[in-house]
């Protein structure tokens, strides 16, 4: 008789059994034990990790380095006591160096380190792209409208799924001390995360000015996100996305449309 | 976070170790974040995580020289199991419930990288031969008989540990 070789054996356990291997299965006897033999082994190694979990301390490091870098407040220098008598030059170098300080930490800072608010925002699109937690994964408009309804107390703008785009669900969560609704627009070109919160694109730091067919636009970047704004009756709609602002700016084209 | 406990327990399975494990973690999650742009929508995240967690395993691996002399790595074996006569076990799930969790992952750590992976990927993951085959970047057949080897192999390693122990089987 000739047995089953070892690709066919995978294939069976694959789930994948082509009708002669079960037959052969239901004649052999030895076929059949190292069939046994060869789920056992697979059922005692899922076994042997069944409790191998990632950490809570190494899940809060990754999800504190994966989240977006929060802005450094410049920290005083602690006073030292010297003698003025005997130090007076020095108290007046070391005035003059503070007061460059002052000027120039908050600076370099406000050039350095990309504002809170777009860090924000890529956060949120982060959060929805991982379709985790209280993201709500639903593709019906009349759905996604009555959740903002609900949780966010109006209807945000939706643009008309067509032409390749999507709607993938929507969240309501926290920004800036307010609460922002968001939702996730697949696109042949990317999936993007349209954020609408009551602040103006200038005072997240949105300060880019682009113009297109008479309509002002707004538009920055952080880390691997673009992000364009756009000013809605009260409210800002964000596009933010590992996309080109081109194509962000259509999508909220859509939107005045 | 989509997949975390996955790719902790993929490394875990390539490493053998909870410290090194926790490192590939996060250089994996982080060098994911950083490429993100370039995950294809509507494809399998999950293998597109643990490809770049392989990728940083192996690099490591050559990095440190700790994958042996100029061998392939799909085929070179860390730790070569003693010869045991070719057997059918036939108390397999009794016999194999002697060994604790820790010598089942410890007797997986001896096979080769990829046979490793391959194997873990398919048995405790349940991932299908064609996803492995996008993560190890091998054609599907090869992805089947570096299964079939793995499993031979890590069968060995077990037999062996059994008759040490006087636990082994009665042989058919």
């Amino acid at each position: 008789m000739i047995h089953l070789t070892d690709i066919e054996f995978e294939d069976i356990m694959a789930g994948a059994a082509a009708e002669f291997e079960n037959l052969h299965l239901l004649q052999c006897a030895l076929c059949r034990g190292r069939l046994a033999e060869k789920q056992a082994i697979a059922s005692r190694l899922q076994k042997a990790f069944a409790e191998v979990h990632v950490s809570a301390a190494l899940a809060e490091r990754i999800a504190l380095q994966t989240r977006a870098p929060a802005v450094q407040q410049p920290q005083a220098a602690p006073p030292r006591r010297r003698r003025f008598a005997a130090h007076w030059r020095s108290w007046a170098a070391a005035a003059s160096a503070a007061a460059a300080l002052i000027i120039a930490v908050p600076l370099l800072v406000y050039f350095t380190t990309p504002a809170p608010a777009l860090a924000a925002l890529a956060d949120i699109h982060h959060h929805n792209m991982s379709e985790t937690g209280d993201f709500v994964s639903e593709t019906d408009p009349a759905i996604l409208a009555a959740h903002f309804r609900e949780h966010l107390g109006f209807n945000p703008r939706l643009p008309e799924p067509n032409h390749g785009l999507a709607l993938r669900g929507c969240c309501v969560r926290r920004f800036q001390g307010d609460i922002a609704g968001s939702y996730v627009v697949a696109t042949p070109q990317g999936v993007m995360t349209v954020v609408v919160v009551r602040q103006t694109p200038q005072a997240m730091g949105i300060t880019d000015r682009v113009q297109r067919n008479g309509q002002v636009y707004w538009k920055s970047a952080f880390a691997l996100s673009n992000m364009v704004s756009v000013r809605i009756g009260e409210y800002s709609y964000c596009a933010v996305g590992e996309v080109s602002h081109n194509y962000l700016t259509d999508l909220l084209a859509r939107l005045l449309d | 976070m989509p997949h975390l406990d996955a790719v902790y327990r993929t490394a875990y399975a390539l490493s053998g170790r909870s410290d090194t494990a926790d490192d590939l973690t996060q250089a994996a999650l982080l060098k994911a974040l950083e490429h993100f742009s370039s995950f294809q929508v509507n494809t399998n995240c999950k293998a597109w995580l643990l490809r770049i967690l392989r990728n940083i395993w192996i690099d490591r691996l050559r990095r440190l020289k700790t994958a042996g002399p100029q061998l392939p790595l799909d085929e070179a074996l860390v730790g070569e199991a003693p010869e045991i006569a070719e057997s059918v076990w036939s108390d397999a799930h009794d016999l194999l419930e002697n060994f604790s969790d820790e010598q089942v992952i410890k007797a997986l750590a001896q096979l080769a990288v990829e046979q490793r992976l391959t194997l873990y990927l398919v048995d405790v993951e349940g991932l299908g031969h064609e996803e492995v085959a996008e993560i190890t970047g091998v054609a599907v057949g090869t992805v089947k008989s570096r299964t079939s080897r793995a499993r031979a192999t890590l069968k060995k390693c077990l037999a062996a540990r059994a008759n040490e122990m006087g636990w082994a089987g009665e042989r058919r």
